[in-house]
């Protein structure tokens, strides 16, 4: 190989070289290989400055780019579940108020049905007594006028056994007529002073 | 690559040697022939290496971000956690909210040096071009160059320098001796043990993977002469693959570490210790 001039080493053995069993005279010691060489250093530099000058101008930027545009783009789909959220809780308030009148009418129309029932239940009650009233005051009046009746019977059946036994304690016929309006009036004085 | 090393290692003695190393290590790492030259500039396979290193990085950021799906591919999420590893664990983790201002640099940082490394035990390219020092060096100096100005430019030479070399909450007694520490360790030795933390890592874990499959493919192939022998061939050819698992983790690991001693400098330099 052929060697740049100034990289030719020969300070001394080195044990690497030594272990090879090679010449100790003709080996490098490689502290050369601390020594930049030229070419190489301004490789490097220019290789170096280069990248740096795209990382700053462009890869950086690009990266910082992509980071805001992800960041948006998750700010964006957090304000979006957020909106859907807010939404989901304004149908639920409004599904919560639909149900809560709903609960009102329902209770409303078995209040309504309730006092409807109470109404009838009352009407047919009274309605009932009214009856039950109308047939024992009908039962009473018939009692009574079966009463006056059988009383009468029996006044009548009373004057005409009493005329015929004072017919037979005087033995002759009795005036039936004066005799029937006497015993009445009799009668009838017994019932006032009674 | 495969032929380099045959090359580097072609006077193997395998009959008397259990391992062929190269008679000069630089071998290994210098592949200096150019194949053209501009003025002083030779451009050899490890300059060709650093640009493709570089195009390689600017392809993996350009199709990784580019389209900014909210729904990214597997590539991109790939991509895009590497670069968020980076922005929020390293520059925002360590620095605090002013990170953003250093994750450019970081982020330039860290994938250099990944694809750099990487290419260790890339096929075909089995190379790390940061096991050259020209690349751990020059990051190391411009991290220093950032930190250092960081610190001057926000807490100005007296908060940054002088209450750094000359602390005030250490006893007088010691208190030269630990603003020496201080001066030597910041300033001095921060960008050395930079550098050489990762050139020494990407030095290691070649030699280790290019003498072990090297020596592998060699005794195997000589099998003819050496007999049995050749069975040391299959060991170092296991035991290599063996590193080139752990080199894996290595590669990755350096990148990481380089970045974020990066990002933990700058952040020292920000809000220096009371």
């Amino acid at each position: 190989m052929m060697k740049a001039p100034g990289m030719r080493f020969t300070m001394g053995a080195s044990p690497l070289v030594l272990a090879a069993g090679e010449e100790a005279e003709s080996g490098s010691s490689g502290l050369g290989l601390l020594i930049p060489e030229t070419s190489e250093l301004i490789a490097g530099i220019i290789a170096f400055a280069i990248i740096f000058f795209f990382v700053w101008r462009w890869a950086v930027p690009a990266m910082s780019a992509a980071l805001a545009r992800r960041q948006e783009a998750e700010r964006s789909r957090l304000e979006a579940a957020e909106q859907a959220r807010q939404e989901a809780e304004q149908s639920a308030a409004k599904y919560r108020g639909q149900l809560a009148g709903a609960r009102d009418e329902a209770a409303r129309i078995v209040e309504e049905a309730r006092q409807a029932a109470e109404g009838v239940r009352a009407e047919t009650i009274s309605r009932a007594q009214q009856e039950a009233e109308d047939i024992v005051s009908r039962a009473r009046e018939e009692a009574a006028a079966e009463s006056g009746r059988a009383l009468e019977a029996a006044r009548q059946e009373v004057a005409n056994l009493s005329i015929d036994l004072a017919e037979k304690v005087v033995g002759q016929a009795l005036d039936r007529e004066t005799q029937m309006g006497l015993i009445d009036d009799y009668l009838e004085e017994l019932e006032s002073s009674r | 690559m495969r032929d380099a090393l045959i090359l580097a290692v072609s006077g193997c003695d395998v009959k008397n040697e259990v391992i062929c190393a190269p008679t000069d290590v630089n071998e290994l790492f210098e592949f200096t022939d150019p194949l053209f030259s501009i003025g002083g500039f030779h451009f050899t396979r490890t300059v060709f290496l650093i640009f493709a290193a570089m195009l390689i990085v600017l392809g993996v950021l350009f199709f990784g971000l580019r389209r900014q799906r909210l729904v990214p591919s597997k590539f991109e999420v790939v991509v895009e956690s590497m670069v968020g590893f980076v922005r929020d664990d390293i520059a925002k983790g360590v620095i605090g909210p002013a990170g953003a201002k250093y994750l450019p640099y970081l982020l330039s940082l860290f994938f250099f040096i990944l694809v750099g490394n990487l290419f260790e035990i890339t096929p075909f390219v089995n190379f790390p071009i940061t096991s050259r020092m020209a690349l751990p060096a020059f990051m190391a100096i411009v991290t220093w160059a950032v930190f250092v100005v960081v610190g001057f430019a926000k807490n100005g030479f007296k908060h940054y320098f002088i209450d750094a070399i000359w602390p005030k909450s250490v006893p007088i007694a010691l208190r030269w001796l630990v603003g020496i520490i201080e001066l030597v360790s910041i300033f001095v030795l921060r960008p050395i043990t930079l550098a050489v933390r990762l050139f020494a890592n990407m030095v290691a874990g070649h030699l280790m993977l290019t003498l072990l499959l090297a020596s592998g493919v060699i005794f195997v192939s000589n099998i003819g002469d050496i007999g049995l022998k050749a069975g040391i061939g299959v060991v170092w050819f296991v035991f290599g693959l063996g590193i080139f698992v752990f080199e894996v983790v290595v590669a990755v690991l350096q990148a990481y570490i380089f970045t974020l001693l990066s990002a933990v400098y700058i952040q020292t330099s920000l809000e220096p210790a009371h």
